[in-house]
């Protein structure tokens, strides 16, 4: 019998279906599992998944939707990237920037086809990108550099921005800067049924309901293991749980987090990889008490991580020591330092706070994260042993996002992607810790951070992007900008399927390998 | 009856252009940023580049006065364009339609199942109350109307899907698919009707013409049927007209549980991600389902009740 069930946070939540979801879980951990199989391979299979996000904007490639598409197999973008963050060929099997360091090359891979029919050209390539580029609205890969592409002959494209940009080959791996046919775009937002050159193409997509895909004969890789797919969007974690038990998914993504120890053993095949996301304590340096470090260093050594990683998250979470974590190849691996709730009064004196002036702050947070309350009250405790008295306040992110720019808080509770669809940290770096940062909540201001940051404007070599990363890593850590708290992680469920690994960029899913079995 | 039809149907336009007006003018009232919302629907955005909010808001006549966009809106609604989505920039008219569908059936399934539920059993219960039906039907009821869709909906799949897999936990289109939804959404609308009928026609036998008709021999069925259950029958039929409007639209939790798409799923994003035109074809359907169901529910409730019929002669 399972331990517990609890849930993954919907991307949209409002009260209704927050409590629905919960108490719908709570029903869950009476539930069991259902039967193994025996390994073998089942050629020619078919495997249903019950995705956790559908279609919102038309599967449109400019929006999140490309995630989708991307998932299932049925796009792909010039450029692949790894585990390590570094670029790897996909379309492109080439690239190299031009003596006018504003321009790449992109060389094609020569003998691919769109699901249509269409060959892959350079004009093809630049006919998608400076679609996505040219949007009222571009997805934040290519937003903002001016990109611009045009043909280099049939087999290569040539992609120039306004400055030279350094990760431009990890910005066109993006699942948004996905190549589709030029007859896609003949249409708003550009159709991806039956344009894509991913190993699957999509043959019926009943709205936010369902899609069915078929294998991709014409595919230039590895020949797809599956002969088809049945992707439906559940939007309710508990709901996809209930349909990975009920046998009506072979794959459930994103579920419940503490699913993840009932949907395992024998009868579940169960990955579960660190997504590269932080929950952390956003502490405002604008004003007292937390322009003092003394009381930023209070709050970091009254907070037990991982008390809130292995307790309060019941195991679904990984204890931060810094900013970055296991996710990434530049993150820390190591175990965040112990609480010492005595050095968190000790600093407070410092202060000059005490039993004769208690320092009283507000903790706010939002709900559209279910993890993000849970942590809340567990921190307050843990303050409260430090002798500070923190008020509670969890309400609607958009609502308060005017006062967090404005630095009209005390301490904010933020689940932040560190990655922003691109491999490379140099984006939340530079928006969330620089002086000029448009999105500097802790209001953080060091120019020596930012002289740190400095050489991320032209170096074009990952690992020396990913030691800069580590450094700015480690000064973050040593002026207290915030406290990591917890790593969520990203968790996915097999059932009867081989060939499954979860991608903590969420851009692969439905790949060659993957197979049911008998 | 003709007259009182003739009045009703010249106030449906009415009822349209005062819907029409609240539908335009509710989500301007939320205060948040209609772009910022479009943008966080579409990427998740974090950290809201002022350029692309100025480009969406152009984009979609966000910067424009508001009788401006009202009388953009209103003049394409009357010539039957339901405008373009901005969260999926396609047809209103190709998501409205399909979703409507969706919810109708579903809905109308469930007041139908209510109603061949809760009618019976409510009539029943009536013939001796304080009876063992009569004490099982009213804790029956008032669990009914208590348990939330969302706890009786896992329950359900959880019994008939996990438990003993007969039927399936998630989606739409197949009928089997359609049986745990509809039997979570009638679940309340039966309930009630059980007890509302109960107490008409507990109330309906206690009337003197009844007690004549006992009095000339007429059977206990028939006088419970013909005298009590008809009453009662208009009650709730009656009822029906609100409930249509009140499940399509709220019908929420039982579509994201189900993964159904219906209306109120669509309505439910929309909202979320401000895609006014979509919020405002879907709330304006709504009333105006609701407004037609709530005349038909009139006019059949009128042609099941003589007494009720010569009054509006």
């Amino acid at each position: 019998m399972p331990a517990a069930c609890a849930v993954v946070a919907p991307r949209r939540s409002r009260l209704r279906v927050a409590v629905a979801v919960a108490v719908s879980a709570a029903v869950l951990t009476a539930c069991g599992g259902s039967g193994g199989g025996s390994g073998r391979v089942v050629p020619d299979g078919q495997a249903t998944i019950a995705m956790a996000f559908g279609p919102s904007a038309g599967y449109g490639v400019d929006t999140d939707d490309a995630f989708v598409v991307s998932q299932l197999g049925v796009t792909e973008s010039l450029v692949a990237s790894g585990p390590d963050g570094r670029p790897r060929p996909a379309l492109a099997t080439a690239w190299a920037q031009q003596s006018d360091p504003r321009t790449w090359r992109f060389e094609l891979r020569p003998g691919v086809t769109f699901q249509n029919g269409e060959p892959l050209t350079g004009q093809a390539a630049a006919t998608a990108l400076n679609w996505v580029a040219g949007v009222a609205a571009p997805p934040r890969a290519v937003r903002g550099i001016g990109l611009q592409a045009a043909a280099d002959g049939a087999d290569a494209v040539r992609v120039t921005t306004t400055k030279p940009d350094p990760i431009l080959p990890l910005r066109l791996s993006s699942a948004n800067a996905a190549i589709l046919a030029p007859s896609a775009y003949r249409a708003t937002p550009p159709s991806v049924q039956q344009t894509g050159t991913g190993p699957m193409t999509i043959t019926q997509a009943n709205g936010t309901q369902s899609v069915t895909l078929v294998r991709n004969d014409r595919y230039w890789g590895e020949r797809p293991q599956l002969a088809g797919v049945t992707a439906n969007f559940v939007p309710d974690p508990a709901a996809r749980a209930l349909a990975l038990r009920a046998g009506d998914a072979d794959i459930a993504q994103e579920l419940p987090e503490a699913s993840a120890l009932e949907f395992s053993g024998d009868e579940y095949v169960n990955q579960t990889v660190a997504a590269p996301r932080t929950a952390s304590l956003i502490l405002n340096q604008s004003r007292k008490p937390f322009a003092d470090i003394r009381v930023r260093q209070a709050v970091a050594a009254a907070v037990d991580r991982t008390a809130l990683g292995e307790q309060a998250l019941a195991g679904s979470a990984i204890p931060a020591s810094e900013l970055f974590g296991p996710a990434v190849a530049w993150g820390s691996q190591d175990a965040p330092p112990p609480a010492d709730p005595a050095r968190a009064r000790q600093l407070l004196t410092e202060a000059g706070y005490g039993p004769d002036n208690p320092l009283r702050i507000e903790l706010g947070a939002y709900g559209a994260r279910p993890e993000l309350p849970t942590l809340a009250t567990a921190v307050q405790e843990m303050l409260r042993g430090a002798g500070i008295e923190a008020t509670v306040r969890i309400g609607d992110y958009d609502a308060r996002e005017p006062q967090l720019l404005a630095g009209d808080f005390d301490m904010y509770l933020l689940s932040r992607s560190y990655l922003l669809d691109v491999p490379d940290a140099g984006a939340t770096l530079t928006t969330d810790y620089t002086c000029q940062g448009s999105y500097n909540l802790n209001h953080y201001c060091s120019p020596e951070f930012d002289a740190l940051l400095a050489p991320l404007a032209t170096e074009t070599d990952p690992a020396a992007r990913q030691k800069v990363f580590t450094e700015a890593a480690a000064k973050l850590t040593a002026d207290v900008v915030g406290v990591p708290l917890v790593h969520t992680n990203a968790n996915g469920v097999g059932h009867r399927v081989t060939g499954y690994t979860v991608d903590p960029l969420a851009k692969s899913l439905v790949v060659p390998g993957l197979a049911t079995t008998e | 009856m003709t007259a009182l039809v003739a009045r009703r149907l010249l106030a449906l336009p009415l009822v349209a252009v005062a819907a029409a007006v609240l539908v335009f003018l509710l989500p301007r009232f939320s205060g948040q940023d209609t772009a910022l919302a479009i943008l966080r629907s579409r990427t998740g955005e974090s950290d809201p580049d002022p350029a692309v909010l100025a480009a969406l808001r152009e984009q979609y006549g966000l910067d424009g006065s508001w009788w401006d966009q009202f009388t953009g809106w209103a003049g394409a609604l009357l010539r039957g364009d339901l405008g373009i989505s901005w969260t999926s920039r396609t047809p209103v008219s190709g998501l409205l339609w399909p979703a409507l569908g969706v919810s109708l059936t579903l809905t109308v399934a469930a007041l139908v199942l209510a109603a061949l539920v809760g009618i019976p059993l409510g009539v029943r219960a009536a013939r001796r109350p304080g009876g063992r039906l009569d004490r099982v039907l009213t804790t029956g009821s008032v669990l009914g109307v208590a348990i939330p869709e969302f706890v009786l909906g896992t329950a359900l799949v959880l019994a008939f899907a996990v438990t003993v897999p007969v039927l399936p936990a998630t989606g739409w289109g197949d009928v089997d698919q359609a049986v745990l939804p509809v039997l979570t959404l009638a679940a309340f609308p039966a309930a009630l009707a059980a007890q509302l009928v109960r107490a008409e026609t507990v109330d309906a036998l206690a009337r003197p013409h009844v007690a004549v008709a006992r009095s000339k021999g007429i059977s206990d069925g028939r006088v419970l049927w013909r005298h009590g259950g008809r009453l009662a029958l208009t009650s709730v039929t009656s009822l029906s007209g609100l409930f249509l409007g009140g499940l399509l639209g709220g019908s929420v939790v039982v579509e994201v549980l189900f993964a159904i798409p219906g209306l109120g799923r669509l309505l439910y994003d929309a909202v979320l991600g401000q895609d006014l035109p979509v919020v405002q074809a879907g709330l304006l359907a709504i009333v105006l389902v609701a407004a037609v169901a709530g005349i038909l529910a009139e006019l059949l409730a009128l042609a099941l009740d003589p007494v009720a019929r010569s009054a509006v002669r």
